[in-house]
């Protein structure tokens, strides 16, 4: 430990200030409130403030940031590098620095988000313990309000100086550089700092009535209780305000820009929160946390259980920002957690502290947000609503998908929209996308035409495991559109027809002049190893149709099958699933034997945005591919 | 061919032609992107050959329908520009008195001759395919909304409350320094331009598609109004939204 007086430490400050490589932050007052902000002179910097209005994730998750600038001429780019100036952030609480800590694992899991990292790695973090604490504050709590690790230096106030503890290499050398006058710490300020930083346990205001180890038992037991969420969330007016000033909130929403010209533009990424409306919507209109109180439901287990089971840790550190924010007060994880440990109790129920998995994350390589240029080959206008694209990578590759797993595709200025790769990866050199006009990115595809440029990232997700269906019988149950991300195992079946069993098709849709793949599928009546049945909701008078009339339910009756040996492989609208599971468990077929394929909303396809959360799962990275038996008990999937 | 554009006022003040004719040097760009046939702001000619029209004002006479209705048959897309077009506006404040009484204030003793109802925003009268909100709008959304068109891609206007921006914003909310504010309950969009500048949103975007506007009414009164000046926050541009609801 280090000593600096409060004259020394103003010098370092300016001395940091004047060197014109680093970029000074540090927390200024902003009216009655303070801020994170750059500064000018060290008189702006007030240490002693209580809790800033945005936590310091502002330099290195912005509330926007480009992603990838394009080009119609020349395609897309990685944004140009931005001035990778180190930054020095001065006065960071150490609930703040933990909520970092969090991040980093955040961004880092499977893959690394390269703008976070860039930020991330070129700052210097000067921490200070808590002088003031904000009566919103529960961070003592949350083991968030002393630490001894995250950062370059923390300070210590003692009055007439500093006490400095150094955390890095990068703080000791920054202190040779710009401080003067820096001592050893005598044994009386160490005994000091030690009794301030007891201090900081005992000024919060905000107090658990249990000890927060049981927050993701006392989730686990709450989930479904009735009355609770809507009773709690009947105020709640979706502004978001909870989550956008949360210091360990994520999430994002991903933009195209254009400029006036059209041809150029740019992606944007912008903080996006899980309270608001329209966060788990999609183009169909189907919203899959429709009301305020699944999706206040849904932070509170996010931060409480799903973080803490996939990472081990309560990703929640106790800064009461979401609390003072709120204004019909109702954010307030210590009053929420409070009501539901005493409506437990009441109820003569026990809460035991959760057993911390144990995690290991892996990590490898960066994120891709940069599109690969590819072009349409081939457009084949199927139904009024949906069209063929065949896709060929302008570099040559092939794309190296699995059966099952999708793309980003992007149209320039318009945006990304994910889309599974409905050929199968026998088929080299080009893909095939069955897409759906429905929202700005597919109708701006439909006008597209064979030449034109487009952006694909991926493949994503986790695709059809083929070699475990081997030796089986297959039952695909198709719906609609869910035939497209169906085809691609179903093709490669039938490329290595003699590694499966029987092969059977079950495929509806509306009515006769919406099914896909027509012709294709006609051909399968005259093979005699395939068996296809198709099947209509209704058929117009004037048309022709001789196969099942009825929804797709009414097939499965038709077909016979050993539910010991047969898999069924189900994809179509949300609604259809709970109706064909019902059906397939009433014909004996085990729980494992049934594979689902689901959508969600997604944004970024790599487990970041998280706009495609099932509960716990992420669809894009976990999916969107699921064995039936895996998600029966997780609420939100079907 | 570059398409043709087409504006019109109705009831409102052309406070947003305004602001469309004062975008200047963007104007030009966009004019290479677009052909003005008719512009009463900046032009005497007019055409009714056009695709897009934009609409300025509110519906307040059973005449306005027709007019509309023929805008609405000549053009492909039909937008509403400023608050008084997409929903009612400061317009809807007289939808709160007694319409004679309106009519006697504003006509005095003529006030026979002149038929007037309840302000309404044009899709009221016609399907609208998109808006620009504001009062008066915001340029720069005025020209994201037309980039939109031009490339076929729905407008991005947010269906979240002004909040949103206004903690991107980081700025001290208008309750904590003792002001009242309806930015939860009010469409963003506007990048919480009013309370960046240290007053507070007054609603002008109109509110968003589901608002909880019990809770609101009640955050007000617990911060320090009356029940009455609460409902007043409410009236000064929700009146036809809330109306409908
Ligand atoms: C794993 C997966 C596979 C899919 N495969 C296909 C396919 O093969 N063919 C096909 O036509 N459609 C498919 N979809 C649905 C398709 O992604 C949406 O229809 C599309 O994103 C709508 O985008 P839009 O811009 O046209 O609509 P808009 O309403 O303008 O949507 C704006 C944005 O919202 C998001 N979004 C909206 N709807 C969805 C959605 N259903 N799923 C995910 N994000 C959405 C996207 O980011 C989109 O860019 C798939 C979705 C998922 C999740
Ligand atoms: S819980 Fe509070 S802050 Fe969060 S969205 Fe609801 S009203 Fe807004
Ligand atoms: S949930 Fe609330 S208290 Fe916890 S870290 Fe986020 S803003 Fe702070
Ligand atoms: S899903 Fe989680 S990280 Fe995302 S906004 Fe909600 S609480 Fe925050
Ligand atoms: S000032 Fe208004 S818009 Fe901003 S956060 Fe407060 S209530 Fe919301
Ligand atoms: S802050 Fe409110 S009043 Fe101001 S422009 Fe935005 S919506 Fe209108
Ligand atoms: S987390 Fe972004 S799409 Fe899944």
């Amino acid at each position: 430990m280090r000593i600096i007086s409060k004259e020394d430490f103003a010098d370092f400050v300016e001395a940091l200030i004047k060197d014109k490589s680093l970029n000074v932050i540090g927390v200024k007052s902003k009216g009655d409130k303070f801020a994170f902000g750059s500064l000018e002179s060290v008189t702006e910097l007030r240490l002693d403030y209580d809790v800033t209005i945005l936590p310091p994730k502002k330099y290195f998750f912005p509330q926007r940031e480009t992603l990838v600038t394009y080009d119609l001429a020349k395609g897309f780019a990685a944004k140009s590098p931005i001035e990778a100036k180190p930054m020095v952030i001065i006065g960071v609480h150490p609930y703040d620095i933990v909520a970092l800590l969090h991040m980093d694992e955040i961004f880092r899991e499977t893959k690394s988000d390269p703008y976070y990292f860039e930020k991330r790695q070129a700052s210097i973090i000067i921490g200070i313990n808590i002088q003031k604490m904000s009566k919103w504050c529960f961070a003592p709590a949350m083991g968030c309000a002393v630490i001894d690790y995250g950062y370059e230096l923390m300070l210590t106030d003692l009055g007439n100086r500093y006490a400095i503890n150094i955390g890095s290499q990068k703080g000791e050398q920054l202190l040779e550089k710009y401080a003067k006058n820096v001592k050893q710490a005598l044994a009386r300020d160490v005994q000091l700092v030690g009794q301030k930083k007891r201090e900081v346990m005992d000024m919060a205001q905000q107090k658990f009535d249990f000890s927060p180890e049981i927050i993701p038992e006392l989730l686990s037991k709450s989930y479904e209780k009735s009355g609770f969420w809507e009773k709690h969330a009947e105020k709640c007016l979706a502004c978001g305000s909870c989550v956008l000033v949360c210091p360990t909130c994520y999430c994002f929403d991903v933009k195209d820009q254009a400029d006036l010209s059209l041809e150029y533009g740019e992606r944007i990424r912008t903080w996006d929160g899980c309270l608001l409306e329209d966060f788990a919507k999609i183009a169909s209109g189907e919203n899959f946390r429709p009301t305020r109180p699944t999706r206040y439901r849904h932070r509170y287990f996010k931060k409480g259980k799903y973080l803490f089971d996939r990472f081990g840790f309560i990703s929640c550190v106790g800064c009461g920002r979401c609390s003072s924010n709120c204004l019909p007060d109702i954010a307030n994880p210590v009053k929420l957690f409070n009501a539901m440990y005493h409506e437990l109790r009441n109820r003569g129920e026990q809460v035991a502290p959760a057993a911390v998995p144990e995690v290991e994350i892996q990590t490898e390589g960066n994120i891709d947000y940069v599109p690969k240029l590819a072009t349409i080959v081939r457009k084949v206008v199927m139904t009024a609503k949906e069209t063929l694209f065949e896709i060929k990578l302008d570099d040559g590759t092939d794309l190296n998908h699995k059966p099952g797993q999708f793309v980003e595709l992007s149209v320039f200025g318009v945006g990304e929209a994910p889309i599974s790769i409905s050929s199968s990866p026998t088929k080299k050199g080009t893909f095939e996308l069955c897409v759906r006009k429905v929202g700005s990115v597919t109708t701006r595809l439909h006008a597209l035409n064979v030449g034109d440029k487009v952006g694909i990232r991926g493949p994503f997700g986790n695709g059809f495991d083929a070699e475990q269906l081997k030796g089986k019988d297959l039952l695909f149950i198709a719906g609609g559109l869910g035939i497209a991300p169906l085809r691609s195992l179903f093709n490669y079946v039938l490329d290595n027809r003699k590694d499966y069993g029987r092969v059977i098709l079950l495929y509806g849709c509306k009515e006769p002049r919406e099914m896909l793949f027509g012709e294709e599928l006609l051909a399968l009546t005259k093979r005699d190893d395939v068996e296809f049945k198709p099947t209509v909701d209704w058929c117009p008078e004037n048309e022709l149709w001789e196969g099942n009339i009825g929804v797709i339910t009414t097939l499965i009756p038709q077909v016979n099958f050993n539910p010991e040996t047969t898999y069924a492989i189900v994809c179509g609208p949300p609604i259809m699933y709970k109706f064909v599971i019902t059906d397939l468990k009433s014909r004996k077929m085990p729980d494992n034997h049934i594979i689902l394929s689901l959508e969600r909303r997604m944004k970024c396809g790599v487990g970041k945005c998280g706009h495609c959360q099932i509960n716990q799962i992420y669809v894009c990275k976990d999916g969107p591919v699921f064995n039936y038996s895996k998600i029966k008990g997780v609420p939100e999937a079907l | 061919m570059k398409p043709k554009v087409a504006f019109f006022d109705f009831a409102g003040c052309e406070g947003d032609q305004l602001q469309i004719a004062n975008l200047e040097e963007e104007l030009l760009t966009l004019l290479g992107q677009v052909e003005v046939v008719s512009f009463r702001e900046v032009m005497k000619e007019h055409s009714d050959n056009y695709d897009i029209a934009f609409v300025e004002g509110s519906c307040t006479r059973l005449q306005d329908e027709d007019r509309l209705k023929q805008i609405r048959k000549n053009a492909k897309i039909v937008v509403a520009i400023g608050s008084c077009a997409t929903i009612g506006g400061i317009n809807s404040l007289k939808n709160y008195q007694d319409l004679d009484e309106v009519r006697k204030t504003v006509y005095g003793d003529k006030a026979y001759l002149f038929d007037t109802y309840a302000a309404r925003p044009i899709d009221a009268i016609i399907p609208v395919d998109a808006y620009v909100h504001g009062c008066p709008i915001d340029r720069e959304e005025f020209l994201s909304v037309i980039k939109s068109l031009l490339l076929g891609k729905k407008p991005d206007i947010p269906n979240y409350p002004v909040c949103v921006e206004c903690k991107k914003n980081e700025n001290v909310c208008a309750f904590e320094r003792g002001q009242f504010c309806v930015g939860p309950v009010t469409r963003a969009g506007c990048n919480s331009c009013c309370v960046n500048e240290g007053t507070i949103c007054w609603g002008c975007r109109g509110l968003v598609d589901n608002p909880n506007e019990n809770s609101q009414k009640e955050v007000l009164i617990k911060y320090g109004l009356t029940v009455d000046e609460a409902i007043d926050k409410f009236k000064l541009y929700f009146g036809w939204q809330e109306r409908k609801r």
